[in-house]
C-alpha cells in the first residue's frame, strides 16, 4: 500500500520543501542558513583549486610562449592606471563637493574605511544570477551588506558570508539597486543591474541634463556605499520615452569577467 | 545505499566543474547546464526517490553558490524532474531528436520561470536575458544532450552495478 504511493509522497515532499525554501527566501532575502555556509565551505576550496590550476596553466602559456616580460609589465601598468583613475575620480568628486559646499559648511575629511583584501575564487559568468565567491568570510570581519570594490570601481555587496567565504552580489545583477549620481550634472537616481546588458540609471528627472560619457558614482545615500565610488560611465541618455523620467544606460567601470582581487570596505561602525 | 553516499560528492564535483571548466569553454558567455541535463536524464532513468533527491540536491547547491533567490533553482529542478518522470512511461526517451528538443524546452522553461519570478515579484523585466542568455544556453544544452545522456547512461550503469554487488 505504502510502496504504491511512495513516488507521489516523495514528489509531494520535495516540491513542498523547495517551495517553502523559495517563499522564505522571497519573504526574508539574504537570511543566511547553516546549510548555505556549509556548502560554501565545502565547494569553495574545490573551486579555488580548479581556478588556480586553470589560471596557472593559462598564465604559464601566456608568459612563456608569448611576450615574456611584456605581459607582466602591461598588467602592472594597467593596474597602476586603474588605481590612478580611481584616485583621480575620487579627487574630482571631492573637489566638486568642496567647491559647492565651501561657502556653506566646513566639511570634515571623508572617512577612510578599513579594508579586507580578498581573492575571487568563484565566478560563473554564464549564470543568470551575477554573483562571485571570495575567500574571506565572517572570521575575517566580512558581514552581509558590506560594499566590495576594486581599483576600477564598485564591484557589489556581500549578500552571504560563511566562516571563510562570502558571496558577492555584483552591481550587474538585476537585484542590485544602488543610489547613484551623475558626477557632472549631479542628477541622482538608482543604478539597477542589467545582467548581460548595460546597467540602467532609473528615476532621473527629465529636466536633468545628462551627457554621454559622464561618470556615475555612488551618492552615499542609502547608507550602504560611501559617497564618490566609481560605478561607470553614461553610454546612452534619452528622453524619447514618455513619462516622468529619462532613459539612461551605464557601462559598469569594472570588467567582471577579469576580476581577480577585491577589497571589502568595513563601513560598519563597531 | 551506495547511491546516496556517492550522490553528494558527485553533485558537488559536477556543479563545481560546471561553474569552472565548462564555464570557460564559452568564455563565461554561454554556460553548459550539465546539471539540468542530468535532472532530465534522471527523470527518464531513475525512480522518484533517487532522482528527486538528486534534482533537489543539485538545485540547492546551485542556489547556494550562484543564486540570488534561494530555492529558485531547487524548485525548478524538482519540477522538471517530476515532469520528466511523469512523461517517461509515455515516451521513448532514447531518441536523439526527442532528447535534444526536450532538453531545449526544459532550459527555456527554466528561463521563463526565472523571468516570471522577476516580473511578478520584483517588477523587473529580464526578457532580454531570455534571448541573450537562455536561448543560446538552451541550444547548446540541446545539441550536447545526447552525448551527455550517453555519458550518464554509462555512469548510472556503473553505480547500479556497484549497488548490485
Amino acid at each position: 500500500m505504502f510502496k504504491k504511493y511512495l513516488a507521489v509522497i516523495v514528489a509531494f515532499i520535495l516540491i513542498a520543501v523547495s517551495l517553502v525554501i523559495l517563499s522564505q527566501s522571497l519573504r526574508r532575502p539574504g537570511s543566511p542558513g547553516i546549510m548555505k555556509k556549509l556548502v560554501f565551505e565545502v565547494t569553495a576550496p574545490v573551486e579555488r583549486g580548479i581556478h588556480s590550476s586553470v589560471d596557472s596553466v593559462g598564465g604559464a602559456w601566456k608568459r612563456y610562449l608569448f611576450l615574456v616580460g611584456l605581459e607582466e609589465e602591461n598588467r602592472e601598468l594597467r593596474k597602476t592606471i586603474a588605481a590612478l583613475q580611481g584616485e583621480v575620480n575620487y579627487y574630482r568628486e571631492m573637489s566638486l563637493e568642496g567647491s559647492r559646499l565651501r561657502k556653506v559648511l566646513a566639511l570634515e575629511d571623508s572617512t577612510v574605511y578599513p579594508t579586507i583584501a580578498a581573492r575571487v575564487v568563484g565566478n560563473e559568468g554564464s549564470s543568470p544570477f551575477r554573483t562571485i565567491l571570495i575567500n574571506r568570510g565572517s572570521r575575517d570581519g566580512v558581514k552581509d551588506g558590506l560594499p566590495v570594490i576594486s581599483p576600477d570601481g564598485v564591484v557589489g555587496r556581500v549578500i552571504e558570508a560563511s566562516w571563510n567565504y562570502a558571496k558577492i552580489l555584483l552591481v550587474t545583477d538585476y537585484n542590485s539597486n544602488i543610489d547613484a549620481l551623475v558626477q557632472g550634472s549631479r542628477a541622482q537616481g538608482i543604478l539597477q543591474g542589467g545582467g548581460q546588458r548595460l546597467s540602467r540609471l532609473k528615476y532621473v528627472q527629465r529636466t536633468e541634463e545628462v551627457k554621454v560619457g559622464e561618470t556615475v558614482v555612488t551618492s552615499g545615500l542609502g547608507g550602504m556605499f560611501p559617497k564618490g565610488l566609481m560605478l561607470g560611465t553614461v553610454a546612452r541618455a534619452d528622453k524619447k520615452d514618455p513619462g516622468l523620467f529619462q532613459t539612461i544606460e551605464v557601462v559598469p567601470s569594472v570588467d567582471f569577467s577579469k576580476i581577480e582581487e577585491v577589497l571589502v570596505l568595513q563601513t560598519e561602525k563597531e | 545505499m551506495a547511491y546516496f553516499i556517492v550522490l553528494p560528492f558527485f553533485a558537488v564535483l559536477l556543479v563545481v566543474l560546471q561553474r569552472t571548466l565548462l564555464d570557460l569553454v564559452f568564455g563565461g558567455r554561454i554556460g553548459i547546464e550539465v546539471s539540468l541535463i542530468l535532472v532530465v536524464w534522471a527523470g527518464f532513468h531513475l525512480d522518484m526517490l533517487r532522482g528527486g533527491v538528486l534534482a533537489f540536491f543539485l538545485g540547492f547547491l546551485l542556489d547556494c553558490l550562484s543564486g540570488t533567490i534561494m530555492g529558485l533553482t531547487t524548485f525548478v529542478y524538482v519540477m522538471l524532474f517530476v515532469l520528466s518522470s511523469l512523461l517517461s512511461p509515455r515516451v521513448y526517451g532514447e531518441r536523439m531528436l526527442f532528447i535534444m528538443a526536450y532538453v531545449f524546452l526544459c532550459v527555456m522553461l527554466e528561463g521563463l520561470f526565472i523571468f516570471a519570478v522577476y516580473w511578478f515579484i520584483y517588477g523587473t523585466d529580464v526578457s532580454e536575458s531570455l534571448l541573450r542568455t537562455t536561448l543560446p544556453q538552451a541550444l547548446v544544452a540541446g545539441v550536447l544532450s545526447p552525448a551527455v545522456f550517453t555519458l550518464f547512461n554509462r555512469l548510472g550503469g556503473g553505480v547500479y552495478a556497484g549497488e548490485a554487488r
